[in-house]
């Protein structure tokens, strides 16, 4: 207990006052809300700037603050390549690709783009493997905030911190659906913006500046000498050499992240025009690449100021940082921010999860049961009740779910085991018209079985945790697979995929046309 | 399971990777950077020279330099080239 943190009063006001401002944000957005469109992809009325907030900050969580800086402490400056290398290439991949496509196509989720371009197998199982992951991710960002953040620095019992979380940021996803989700994600940033950098500029001033830390982090000796590399040899044991982050993560994880993640994407389908989903998506890629100086150099600067945490500790850098630098006030500020990144993170999980729950799961559901489908009326009520299930369920269970592995190395791997199935699936989709429904099914459902022989066969690749590797070539098998599966069955006819492949779509009229009459139908 | 994956897999899949692993194994540095900066390089010249300026643009409300996405796509990477070429 004596490595916690006491809070002043005036923290606690601050932090109060955050979370009653979040809950009637939320509340007042309820009035844009009456029907599953505005439920789900918020009247498709956003503009770039809010898209462009909300995709950073649901992507950044209270996890992050934690797991990436006790990475950067433990690894060094490599940790930094995820915010960097693996978002914004990916970012204008996604933005003149995916997004156009997927915004002109009018979907709600990507598995439903899957279905429409493959057939409801693909979309079935994509929408299962997401709601599963999401699910999980739900659970695990609310157990290591509570348990990690709230209990080992505040004392604050963890089931209390838990709890309340889940209940502010469940009721304002309840009230407002993404139109909430994505105007507390537009205060939330902000929040986050400040404490962070006020943490980093308070942990580079102790240091004594940029240069000091770069000489006392060299001056520890040769287990040091790459914490200033982003980029390390193939063969280094760690989990980020140069191959796996130019491959794995920039060319296959990062892609499958900024375009089939539903939490991402979602808020480009909400685009007010086609143009703002684009520039929400820039601007979003633009605004994460500051993400580092919050979350990886407070990690490098822990190594001077704390040296005695040591490797198996390195989740607690940012605790401890907090705990000897921040003054009361800052330190209710600082909390704030972690909150402020966990709520928006939840929500936005949350909203996706339940979007995808009731488009592609009990929408297939109902067809195969050859009931009609379900009215926009039908889609809200039901939207808002599995809202309401999921995040009492998702609290129920977190514990339980969480309390295991690493939690950044966790979250990878079970992203790692179907990203690069996916994105080969779902590229092939966009630019081979040749692709047919059982070739994506099989490079999809394959190739999550192959990633799962590679993740659990050791010895194959040189690092410890080679989900870099993985990612890379369950996407490579993925590909030939849909290729050969796709040139054994027949193609499909040209009234199916006319619309919905990328080149058609950029390039000739009478697709365009296809693709608006399949929008009104 | 780990044991079982090794004594059915390892045999199958080592022949494959363990080549790759040592032609990767040779090569590091300049290629490293000149492959990490060419990930932000080239989809600026993908968007700012390849890429139809009216589809870039499409939906655009205000035609200006300032909402043209192609000058938004080549700010956005400068930083990152010039990050990775610092931390090398």
């Amino acid at each position: 207990m004596g490595l916690q943190i006491g809070l002043h009063p005036i923290d606690i006001i601050i932090i109060v006052t955050y979370m009653l401002g979040s809950l009637l944000l939320g509340w007042y957005c309820q009035k844009y809300v009456g029907d599953a469109q505005d439920f789900f992809v918020a009247g498709r009325a956003l503009p770039f700037w809010a898209i462009g907030f909300s995709i950073v900050v649901s992507d950044i969580g209270a996890v992050d603050f934690v797991a990436v800086a006790g990475a950067a402490y433990k690894n060094g400056v490599s940790a930094a390549n995820f915010d960097w290398m693996g978002s914004m290439p990916a970012m204008v991949f996604a933005a003149f690709v995916f997004v156009p496509y997927f915004w002109r196509s009018g979907v709600f989720t990507v598995p439903e783009f899957l279905g429409r371009r493959y057939n409801a197998a693909v979309q079935f199982v994509n929408a299962l493997i997401w709601a599963v992951v999401l699910f999980v991710m739900l659970a695990v960002m609310q157990w290591v905030t509570a348990d990690k953040l709230m209990y080992t620095v505040l004392g604050i019992p963890p089931y209390w911190a838990l709890w309340i979380t889940a209940l502010v940021t469940g009721f304002y996803t309840f009230e407002g659906g993404l139109t909430a989700v994505v105007f507390t994600d537009v205060v939330q940033l902000v929040v986050m913006y400040v404490g962070g950098l006020g943490l980093l500029a308070l942990s580079l001033w102790e240091v004594g500046g940029w240069t000091a830390l770069h000489d006392k982090i060299l001056a520890l000796g040769p287990d040091y000498q790459n914490h200033f590399k982003l980029l390390l040899p193939h063969d280094t044991t760690g989990p980020f050499p140069w191959t796996g982050i130019v491959f794995g993560l920039g060319i296959v994880l990062a892609i499958a992240y900024m375009s089939g993640n539903q939490v991402i994407v979602q808020r480009t389908f909400g685009a007010r025009t086609e143009w703002d989903a684009k520039g929400g998506m820039l601007f979003g890629g633009f605004l994460k690449s500051f993400i580092p100086l919050m979350v990886a150099l407070p990690g490098l600067c822990a190594i001077v100021i704390v040296p005695h945490l040591g490797a198996e500790n390195a989740d607690r850098a940012v605790p401890e940082m907090i705990r000897v630098l921040l003054p009361a006030g800052l330190r209710g500020l600082m909390f704030a921010a972690l909150l402020a990144a966990l709520m928006s993170s939840i929500s936005g999980t949350l909203n996706s999860s339940t979007t995808i729950f009731v488009t592609d799961l009990l929408g297939q559901a109902r067809r195969v049961l050859g009931k009609p489908p379900l009215s926009s009326k039908q889609g809200l009520v039901l939207g808002r009740v599995y809202t309401a299930l999921f995040i009492i369920l998702s609290a129920v269970l977190a514990k339980p779910i969480a309390d295991r592995e690493q939690i950044y190395v966790f979250i990878q791997t079970v992203l790692s085991l179907f990203q690069g199935p996916t994105l080969a699936v779902l590229l092939l989709g966009i630019i081979w018209r040749r692709a047919t429904g059982w070739g994506g099914f099989a490079g999809l459902v394959l190739g999550v079985i192959f990633c799962f022989v590679l993740k659990n066969t050791p010895g194959l690749f040189p690092s410890d945790d080679p989900f870099l590797f993985v990612a890379w070539w369950s996407f490579v098998f993925s590909l030939l697979v849909t290729v050969v599966v796709s040139y054994l069955t027949p193609p499909e006819p040209d009234e199916k995929v006319r619309g919905l492949v990328w080149s058609s779509v950029v390039r000739d009229e009478s697709a365009q046309q296809a693709l608006e009459e399949r929008i009104s139908q | 399971m780990e044991k079982f994956f090794a004594e059915v897999f390892y045999p199958m899949l080592s022949p494959i990777f363990r080549p790759i692993n040592a032609f990767l194994s040779s090569f590091f540095e300049p290629y490293a950077s000149i492959c990490a900066v060419g990930m932000f390089v080239l989809p600026m010249i993908w968007v700012g020279l390849l890429l139809n300026p009216r589809y870039v643009n499409r939906g655009q409300r205000y035609k200006s330099a300032w909402t043209d996405l192609r000058i938004w796509t080549v700010l956005s990477m400068i930083p990152h080239v010039v990050v990775y070429f610092y931390f090398r």
